[in-house]
């Protein structure tokens, strides 16, 4: 039992470190909730990333100035592992403890169900944007004011999926199948799309798998034999690299339709495939070429975390991430205070912010940005097309 | 008997001192859990049955509760009765599959699981009934008949502190009783050696039954404070991670023991909102912490405890 | 339908080798340490991550890569065997805290040093091959062809050496097998070694395969441990036998029945199986 103290004392020095000095003096606190480990890491990852990198920027050049005052920003980013329990003690601690008035994520639809109850309680005393999918069927209904969402919705005259299988429908289009992850998200995707499709004509089925798989050959084999236009693979990268290697590689299905996820499975296999057509909030490796401000944020990337440039997963920042801090920063200069959440939201509202994406939000609080689809085709072949939504 | 005083005796007096939601929500989060580990306990740490079921009764249990209150218009209370049945049901068809064909120590595990994660799958495929993998949305919260306020909700992070405390003490009085009786020495006699047990003339399958029955049902009510607590459920809960943290808390905790699984559920819960790290390194810590804590301490905290202060005494 | 049929039940078998693999690792540890290695599927990953990082950062070509990947795993496995495991020797649930620990240092570490990206190799062997109608990726076959192999192998040779003997007299009884002079501790790191380089071979396949992400061992283990309990733990060649008949029965099974369910169906049979013969289908009566 002489290791008992030794134990103590490691515990003891957690708590220390637990406890370290917060500074004080007019700086305003963001917290973040999101996933940057766990399973599920691959959505929140990159938005913790860019929100860093932004918050860092704007403190080294001095903060910003509301009202005659200058202040700097503290974040204090949390690691939900994905978890709704762990992510609600959170919330709880930024809001109580830090005071954090502006909450950004969660990019996790079950994480979101999770801590809407408590921050509902600090309905206009919070702000808090997310890109959960589920927070589309909040965000703007009474009692929401804290909440705003941060990524384009897929249906409606604006949505980007619907303008995608617009598309598709030119074409001529008879047959889609769906190929979604069993889970929040392929549930939400599936009552999206599935009514879609059906409404503009085109036969869809649609076969879940359950989270964690990476051999797809039977349902693959499955679905080619119902001889389909296109295969719409769900999302989340870690899945449509395999998906798309064991179709192409056995030559059952060559077309591929994806609204979320990136290029990188597509051109890892563009000689095998015939089209590979694709949602972006921004094409990067074409942007960084044109746009100084992508090349800036890249340069500064590099620079900050001392580690390649993500292109894959950069797209992911247009949610709840580096631009966004910006424009926060710009809406309280607007609204002249930083205490006030309610009239930060205001100011908000009645903002367009140019940073890498041109970013507003419709009337309930749900953001419209523009955003690219990109066509690859056999050999390596790109067509980009610019979305900018009315 | 002091000690164990002074622990019930903070843990009851500690809302005067810290007014904090977050706080406070660890501290119910861990009685939920403590709870289950309790539960889980009486049959892994006292009957000696590495039972992986355990998610899925507190799963279940919590969708029954929910469903039963919605569609069945019954109040929380009663609708954890029913809930609580089908643990009982779940448990004595599984239980009764596992120990009529004496399935063993990994091999019960392994089965047990095998049934959890089947029913992970229907309820997370059943779409009609349990809304799949979107979850179900958890509004309203249980009443109370509160002297001077007549029916009161029970909302707020002091009364549900409380409320989960009295149901953790419930428990583990219930379990104690359990152990103190001629029940809880024919678990501890199968626990130690099952044929013996048997030429003693213990109705062995009658026995692990009975605990696996019991654990579950009380394990019951966890999902359904759990549900009416967070106010959503989804499939998730019924996942093999679920299982692990039970069994971590169990073991860091001391298993065989009463306090033990709560001690280990305070200490897993609280653990992740202490350390103040970058996300990974804070992974890395946690992980480092549970192998230290169960290399130096084998029988776990209560136990190395325990084992300290009978050395002591002698 | 029946070429759709006869090629699932082939890719099956192709998948089913690779639970196979880990299957033989557990059966292995447990058999002779007393400890279900649940940690087993970081150490396939480590092997994957090792590979990944020697073929293309290192520049090796693939083939050269695997060797010192699964060596690479097998050290790590070493190092943990040395530092923790020894010291939860026949206590089947510490041994398995430890593993939930090394589950969350090992992940968590790949996760700092590769991001969430997944990444994924260059293709070895890209393209496929056609029997008839039925189309099976040239990859898959190699690795197929590499794991029964290897397990064929560790089958012959485990009851030629010296090291399968002591193995083999230790597991049936631990206390004789010390008095005739098998070296308890020597026994159990050699099996530590194995079983740990094993799953890093098995993750270098893996690597071949499909895209990595850190928490890739984690199927793999469950999997593993189900095709150990079904083929009957303690037999060598059960373990790749129940691993095969795991992956065909989720293939067939998913033809017929939605996708969405896959595992059960795994689950299903194991149960079913497990109650008519309690010690699985290769495993010994007693």
């Amino acid at each position: 039992m002489k290791r008992m103290p030794t134990l103590l004392g490691i515990l003891a020095a957690i708590i220390v470190l637990a406890a370290a000095p917060a500074f004080a003096q007019d700086v305003v606190k963001i917290g973040q909730i999101e996933a940057q480990t766990g399973p599920n890491a691959i959505y929140g990852w990159m938005s913790s990333q860019g929100t860093a990198l932004a918050v860092d920027e704007i403190n080294k050049a001095g903060g910003f100035k509301v009202g005659g005052k200058t202040y700097k920003l503290q974040l204090v980013a949390l690691d939900t592992r994905g978890e709704p329990k762990e992510a609600s003690v959170q919330l709880k601690r930024l809001v109580e403890v830090d005071g954090a008035k502006y909450i950004f994520g969660p990019f996790l639809s079950n994480v979101f169900l999770a801590v809407r109850p408590y921050a509902g309680e600090f309905n206009g005393k919070i702000l808090m944007w997310g890109g959960a999918t589920r927070i589309h069927d909040y965000v703007g209904t009474p009692g929401h004011d804290f909440l705003m969402r941060t990524w384009n919705w897929d249906a409606g005259p604006n949505g980007f999926g619907e303008l995608m299988v617009d598309q598709l429908v030119k074409q001529g289009v008879k047959k889609i199948a769906l190929l979604y992850q069993n889970d929040q998200g392929g549930k939400v995707m599936e009552d999206i799309y599935i009514a879609m499709f059906k409404k503009k004509g085109i036969e869809a089925r649609l076969d879940y798998f359950e989270p964690g798989t990476k051999d797809f050959s039977t349902v693959l084999a499955k679905i080619a034999a119902w001889k389909p236009d296109y295969l719409f693979p769900g999302y989340a990268d870690s899945y449509i690299y395999d998906i798309v290697r064991q179709a192409t590689e056995t030559g059952q299905l060559k077309k591929f339709f994806l609204v979320r996820g990136s290029l990188g499975p597509g051109l890892k296999n563009k000689d095998a495939l015939d089209e590979y057509m694709v949602y972006v909030p921004k094409y990067f490796e074409e942007a960084e070429k044109k746009d100084p401000k992508v090349q800036k944020f890249i340069k500064a990337y590099k620079d900050f975390y001392k580690r390649d440039f993500p292109y894959d997963q950069a797209p992911l920042c247009s949610s709840s991430c580096y631009d966004h801090v910006y424009m926060l920063v710009e809406a309280m200069k607007k609204a002249g205070t930083v205490d006030d959440p309610a009239a930060v939201k205001k100011a908000l509202m009645g903002m367009t912010y140019e940073g890498m994406w041109t970013l507003r939000f419709d009337e309930r609080g749900e953001e419209i940005f523009n955003f690219d689809v990109v066509r690859l085709k056999k050999g390596g072949a790109l067509e980009v097309t610019h979305i900018n939504p009315k | 008997m002091i000690a164990r005083a002074i622990f019930w005796g903070a843990l009851a007096l500690l809302p005067l001192m810290v007014k904090t939601d977050f706080v406070l929500t660890i501290f119910i989060y861990a009685f939920i859990f403590g709870i289950l580990g309790v539960t889980f306990d009486l049959v892994f740490g006292f009957t000696g049955q590495l039972s992986m079921f355990h998610p899925a009764v507190f799963g279940v249990s919590a969708y029954m509760t929910h469903l039963l209150v919605v569609n069945a218009k019954l109040p929380f209370w009663l609708a954890t009765l029913p809930a609580a049945a089908t643990a009982v049901v779940l448990s004595i068809v599984v239980g009764g599959i596992c120990f009529k064909f004496r399935l063993k120590t990994f091999y019960f595990a392994v089965v047990t699981l095998a049934f959890s994660e089947m029913a992970r799958l229907i309820v997370m495929n059943w779409n009609s009934v349990t809304n799949g993998t979107l979850g179900l949305v958890v509004s309203g919260k249980p009443t109370i008949w509160w002297p001077g306020a007549g029916v009161v909700a029970i909302k707020g992070p002091v009364a549900w502190y409380y409320l989960t405390l009295v149901w953790l003490a419930a428990t583990v009085f219930v379990c104690a009783r359990v152990l103190r009786s001629w029940m809880g020495r024919a678990f501890g006699a199968i626990r130690l050696n099952e044929d013996l047990a048997r030429t003693l003339g213990i109705n062995v399958f009658r026995y692990k039954l009975v605990s696996f029955a019991l654990g579950s049902a009380l394990a019951s009510f966890a999902g359904g404070l759990y549900g009416y607590y967070t106010g959503y459920i989804d499939p998730g809960y019924l996942g093999i991670n679920q299982s692990m943290e039970v069994l971590a808390m169990v073991l860091l905790g001391g298993q065989g023991t009463l306090t033990g699984p709560i001690v280990g559920s305070l200490v897993l819960t609280g653990l992740p909102h202490v350390i103040d790290l970058r996300a990974e390194a804070r992974a890395i810590l946690y992980g480092a912490i549970l192998i230290f804590t169960i290399l130096v301490m084998p029988r776990g905290i209560v136990g190395t405890l325990r084992a300290w202060r009978a050395r002591r005494a002698a | 339908m029946t070429q759709l049929v006869l090629g699932q039940v082939l890719n099956g078998a192709i998948v089913g080798s690779m639970y196979g693999i880990i299957a033989l690792g557990i059966t292995l540890t447990f058999g002779i340490t007393g400890i279900v290695n649940f940690a087993l599927g970081e150490f396939m990953m480590i092997g994957a991550y090792a590979t990944f990082a020697l073929a293309e950062r290192g520049g090796l070509p693939y083939p050269v890569a695997v060797v010192p990947a699964a060596c690479i795993a097998a050290a790590a496995g070493y190092l943990c065997n040395k530092a923790f495991f020894r010291f939860t020797r026949g206590n089947l649930v510490n041994g398995l805290l430890v593993s939930i620990g090394l589950i969350s240092v090992f992940e968590s570490a790949v996760l700092w040093y590769w991001s969430a990206t997944p990444i994924e190799m260059h293709y070895v062997l890209p393209g496929a091959i056609r029997l008839g109608d039925v189309t099976l990726p040239k990859m898959k076959l190699l690795v197929f062809a590499v794991i029964v192999v290897v397990i064929v192998l560790t089958y012959v040779g485990l009851a030629r050496t010296w090291l399968g003997r002591a193995s083999f007299a230790y597991a049936q009884n631990a206390e004789a097998a010390t008095l005739m002079g098998v070296h308890t501790e020597r026994l159990v790191t050699a099996v530590m070694l194995y079983s740990t380089g094993l799953a890093g071979l098995g993750g270098a396949l893996y690597a071949s395969l499909y895209s990595l992400e850190p928490a890739l061992g984690g199927v793999y283990v469950l999997k593993g441990m189900e095709a150990a309990i079904l083929g009957g733990i303690g037999s060598l060649m059960g373990s790749l036998w129940g691993g095969v008949i795991l992956g065909v029965i989720e293939a067939v099974g998913s033809i017929f029945l939605p996708t969405a369910f896959r595992d059960a169906y795994g689950l299903v049979v194991l149960v079913a199986i497990l109650l008519f013969r309690p010690s699985g289908l290769f495993g010994d009566e007693t």
